[in-house]
């Protein structure tokens, strides 16, 4: 059959497929990353577009709302192309520039190497040599003559090089009068010589690295000068696999059931870092051939994806990931876009719920050098925690489900412009105000928009403990609709797409299912080293929330333990942080392959523990009040 | 060697609630009844008070019920008089307390109005003088509006007025409060929910001793042991100084048993199994005593000789046992 033609609108992109092909497929292809929440299933509703011109064969419309289908809209993923069609993207259905936590002011310039305790010894250096000349009597060969010199330097007796430097070798010695600028990469108890110069030119040299942090929705990479170690760039940009999923079961089942899911999966993350690299190079005018060292920290599902390893077991009991820590492997294997032979290095993962990104957390934060106890909290989809000092080390994850990132929220969104993050509600007349990100007009509630809304609508009384909309109060923003019950946060007239802006009672149990597996997480690793909340002297909050959260509401809807505020910190996107900190240091790089294997992993689906906890949790801000005794008396 | 005890301590006691309201204290009964107060688990005297003995209470309804017919010749002559059915159970039965249960406000039944529900309950109220206890329909839209006006038309009467859900416990719980009545809070064999809707009411300030909890129960042979554990729970909990779980149990036990299929087969199609007439009356009683073991304060029975039977069993469950001599 002959291919057709879709044109996308207002991008006027336009692109040939086979007929048959789905409109997300067919936006996927033109460059246009859509919102698919549910990875093409039809289940999200999210994925929408409007058929402007020709006709689509209809699947499936889902939970689409009448009027929504009378305008036009279809699921792209349900709509398949069978003749030339011209299809509208309503900026709603676009992931659009992602506000990704980077921690401009938190990660930039923090002396790191020294805070922490770790030496500054990049995993990729320049060395300057000058090495004996040989003679009759001392005739050892050119590279053992390199290695000789070289260990008096590095630390390392297993020295290898690759075929095309060593056959350039000989000449570069003699250039210079045996005075030679080599790169070493170095990790663990290997060092490799990846290229050589001619004399002593360390100063004209360049070398660069790459720290990157594979989140579930986003990726956010540095760009790190090797030779002082200070940061040259950052960039970051939502997870291109988005596009097949939320959250990492999602990605999973895609990977495995879907043929061909995991090369696109492994693409899709692949290209998200090509692309932010692109960018980083370009802006601060750097060869990507200078780049010769990546640091990934990434969950273990982030982590298999990126590296092409199948993460079907991961999902099935009794979930077990593919590999806890993986080879250094070279860019041009994984088609990274940097130096070919630079090596790319992943952190380790714990368990298949406790991945990379927090052996980085707690590398970071030094969790493992504390005399205090301290709890780490990664809030994500997968609420990963840490809890120890540095005599122990306990994880745990827990299923929190992506409703704190926006998903399975009628209007929940990503933390992107438009996203309400802050309600205030008149308790006599029940009038919302909002404050969006990027002060636009509202599109939807991101997360800590979600969580200052469940402890607003508790405090003015629109929601009673069990998170039941009291629909007994007189305002018309209390109503039924199509999905039960509902609040309007925002009307149509002042929101971005003219639509009514709503929290539903379903959003509500959402969210409260959420937040008590996250309360619950922490409880049942308390329960199993047998301590009381109160023993916890710090807890260090990493990930997607970054600084928008509210502590206190946090603490009122019962996410939280009710400790004093002055024990939270905020730590951002500690993923990255470490990341960045093992690729400039060899001890750190040493100390986190440590880590991996010394954190004792708390398996919560085992037991019963988790769950009755979890039950206990659903309500607001728990069963057991006296637990929340500051929150209890503010009544 | 003399014989020593382990005996446990505990911190708390369970709530006491007291039902009905003599004409001093602003009502028409007799006598009031006061439940729980127990500061040990069930009947274990020697290590905790056990102050108020567990009281059984019969079944009247305000329709005819379809009933077995084994009950017929216990009832059946007073089942068009809900007044004449519970002066019946209190005087030939020797019921400590009556139970109506408002069925016929049920919209598939007779739909009776909130008036003609308010009604029969002072009709009930001016038969007897025993506390008592209303029952709606079930239907829970329904329930909210009958209860209220059966709450307002009785004010002052301290009734035991159930049941009260997470979906409709704000009006019935509002009336108790305005018209001094005590509430049953009913919760699906969930120790949470069971806490949470008493958290929930308290917080409309209707006091902890004006609740009851029903947690839930099945017959015999039909789950009992999930309502027993939940109960379990929630007296191990009010012991140890849950205040929010200690308020006295009320079980549904008629109700229960009377819709198995051990109560209420034929002798006939099932000649192994006995008399049905003596199957069913020991079926409701073993039911019963199982949760009376588990912490139950009030016991709604149906048959009259099931009832007799508890009764035995709590007057020799309430002689002390001490270990102290």
């Amino acid at each position: 059959m002959d291919k057709v033609t879709v044109l996308f609108t207002p991008d006027n992109v336009a692109v040939q497929v086979e007929p048959g092909t789905s409109l997300l497929q067919a936006a996927g292809l033109a460059g246009i990353s859509l919102v698919s929440s549910c990875g093409g299933d039809g289940t999200c509703g999210r994925c929408l577009v409007k058929v402007e011109d020709g006709h689509v064969r209809v699947a499936e419309t889902g939970n689409l709302s009448k009027k929504a289908k009378q305008s036009g809209l279809v699921l792209a993923c349900q709509s398949f192309v069978e003749s030339n069609v011209v299809i509208g993207i309503p900026s709603m259905s676009r992931l659009t520039e992602h506000q990704v936590l980077l921690d401009e002011n938190q990660l930039m310039e923090e002396d790191i190497g020294t805070d922490e305790g770790f030496f500054f010894r990049p995993l990729c250096r320049v060395v300057e040599l000058t090495l004996s000349p040989p003679t009759l009597a001392e005739n050892v060969a050119d590279w053992e003559r390199l290695q000789t010199a070289l260990r008096n330097v590095i630390d390392c007796s297993d020295i290898r090089i690759s075929l095309p430097v060593l056959r350039r070798l000989p000449e570069l010695l003699r250039t210079d009068d045996w005075r030679v600028t080599v790169i070493v990469a170095q990790m663990n108890d290997c060092a490799e010589v990846v290229d050589i110069a001619a004399g002593h030119v360390q100063k004209e040299l360049n070398l660069y690295g790459l720290a990157i942090d594979i989140g579930t929705t986003t990726v956010a990479i540095n760009l790190i000068d090797l030779k002082s170690g200070l940061p040259v760039g950052q960039k970051g940009s939502y997870n291109r696999q988005a596009s097949f999923g939320d959250d990492v079961i999602s990605r999973i089942i895609h990977a495995s059931e879907a043929s061909g899911g995991l090369p696109e999966l492994q693409s899709a993350v692949i290209s998200t870092i090509n692309d932010l690299v692109a960018e980083l190079l370009q802006l601060s005018n750097i060869d990507a051939h200078d780049v010769r060292m990546v640091t990934v920290a990434g969950n273990t599902t982030m982590t298999h994806l990126f590296l092409g390893l199948s993460p079907k077991y991961i999902r099935l009991e009794p979930y077990i990931p593919l590999a806890a820590s993986t080879p250094a492997v070279r860019a041009s294997e994984l088609g990274l876009n940097i130096n070919p032979a630079a090596y790319v290095v992943c952190f380790p993962s714990v368990a298949s719920y406790v991945g990379g990104d927090i052996v980085a957390g707690t590398l970071v934060t030094n969790l493992a050098q504390e005399e205090r106890i301290i709890l780490l909290i990664d809030i994500g989809t997968n609420g990963e925690m840490v809890l120890g000092n540095k005599d122990w080390l306990v994880t745990a994850a827990c299923s929190a489900g992506p409703a704190f990132e926006g998903g399975g929220i009628t209007f929940g969104m990503r933390a992107m412009k438009g996203a309400i993050d802050k309600i205030k509600v008149d308790p006599a007349t029940f009038d919302v105000q909002v404050s969006t990100v990027g002060r636009c007009k509202a599109q939807g509630i991101c997360g800590s928009g979600l969580i200052n809304c469940l402890a607003t609508l508790r405090a003015v009384g629109i929601i009673d403990r069990t998170g039941k909309l009291q629909t007994d109060l007189s305002t018309p923003r209390l109503r039924q609709g199509d999905d039960g019950w509902e609040f309007v946060l925002v009307y149509g007239n002042d929101t971005a797409h003219g639509r009514d802006i709503v929290i539903t009672e379903h959003d509500i149990k959402n969210l409260m299912r959420a937040k008590a597996a996250v309360y619950a997480g922490i409880r049942s690793m308390l329960q199993a080293v047998q301590l009381t909340e109160d023993m916890i002297d710090c807890v260090l909050i990493a990930g997607g929330f970054g600084n928008c959260l509210n502590i206190r509401d946090a603490i009122t809807i019962g996410l939280l333990p009710d400790l004093p505020t002055e024990k939270y910190r905020f730590i951002g996107n500690s993923s990255l942080k470490g990341a960045r900190l093992a690729l400039i240091s060899q001890q750190a790089w040493q100390e986190a392959q440590l880590l991996g294997s010394k954190m004792t992993y708390l398996e919560l689906s085992a037991g019963n523990e988790f769950m009755d906890e979890f039950m206990s949790a659903l309500f607001l801000p728990h069963t057991d009040m006296t637990r929340f005794p500051s929150v209890t008396n503010l009544k | 060697m003399a014989f020593s005890a382990m005996k446990e301590k505990y911190s708390s006691q369970v709530h006491t609630v007291v039902l009905g309201a003599t004409k001093e204290e602003g009502g028409t009964r007799d006598y009031t009844i006061t439940v729980g107060g127990e500061g040990a688990l069930p009947f274990l005297h020697f290590e905790g008070e056990v102050p108020h003995r567990p009281v059984v209470a019969l079944e009247v309804w305000d329709v005819v019920p379809e009933w077995h017919e084994s009950l017929a010749p216990y009832f059946g002559d007073v089942y068009n008089d809900p007044a004449a059915w519970a002066k019946k159970c209190v005087m030939e039965y020797n019921a400590d307390l009556v139970v109506l249960r408002l069925k016929g406000a049920d919209p598939d039944v007779a739909d009776a109005s909130p008036e003609d529900c308010a009604k029969v309950v002072k009709d009930v109220l001016a038969a007897v003088g025993c506390p008592l206890i209303v029952l709606g329909c079930g239907n829970p839209e329904k329930d909210s509006k009958v209860l209220p006006a059966v709450a307002e038309a009785t004010s002052g009467e301290k009734l035991l007025i159930g049941v009260a859900d997470q979906e409709n416990y704000k009006s019935i719980t509002a009336a108790c409060i305005v018209h001094n009545h005590n509430i049953i809070a009913g919760s699906p064999i969930d120790i949470n929910i069971c806490k949470q809707l008493n958290i929930l009411i308290t917080e409309m300030n209707l006091p902890a001793d004006r609740i009851v909890i029903d947690p839930t129960t099945a017959a015999l042979g039909y789950g009992l042991e999930y309502g027993y554990s939940i109960m379990e729970r929630a007296r191990i909990g009010a012991l140890q100084g849950d205040k929010m779980l200690a308020m006295p149990i009320i079980c549904n036990v008629g109700h229960e048993v009377w819709r198995s299929k051990e109560a209420n087969a034929s002798s006939e199609d099932y000649p192994a199994w006995g008399d049905q007439a003596n199957r069913s009356i020991l079926w409701e009683a073993t039911t019963a005593a199982a949760l009376l073991q588990a912490g139950a304060n009030i016991l709604i029975m149906r048959h009259p000789k099931a009832l007799a039977l508890v009764k035995q069993n709590i007057e020799e469950l309430m002689v002390p046992t001490s270990f102290d001599d």
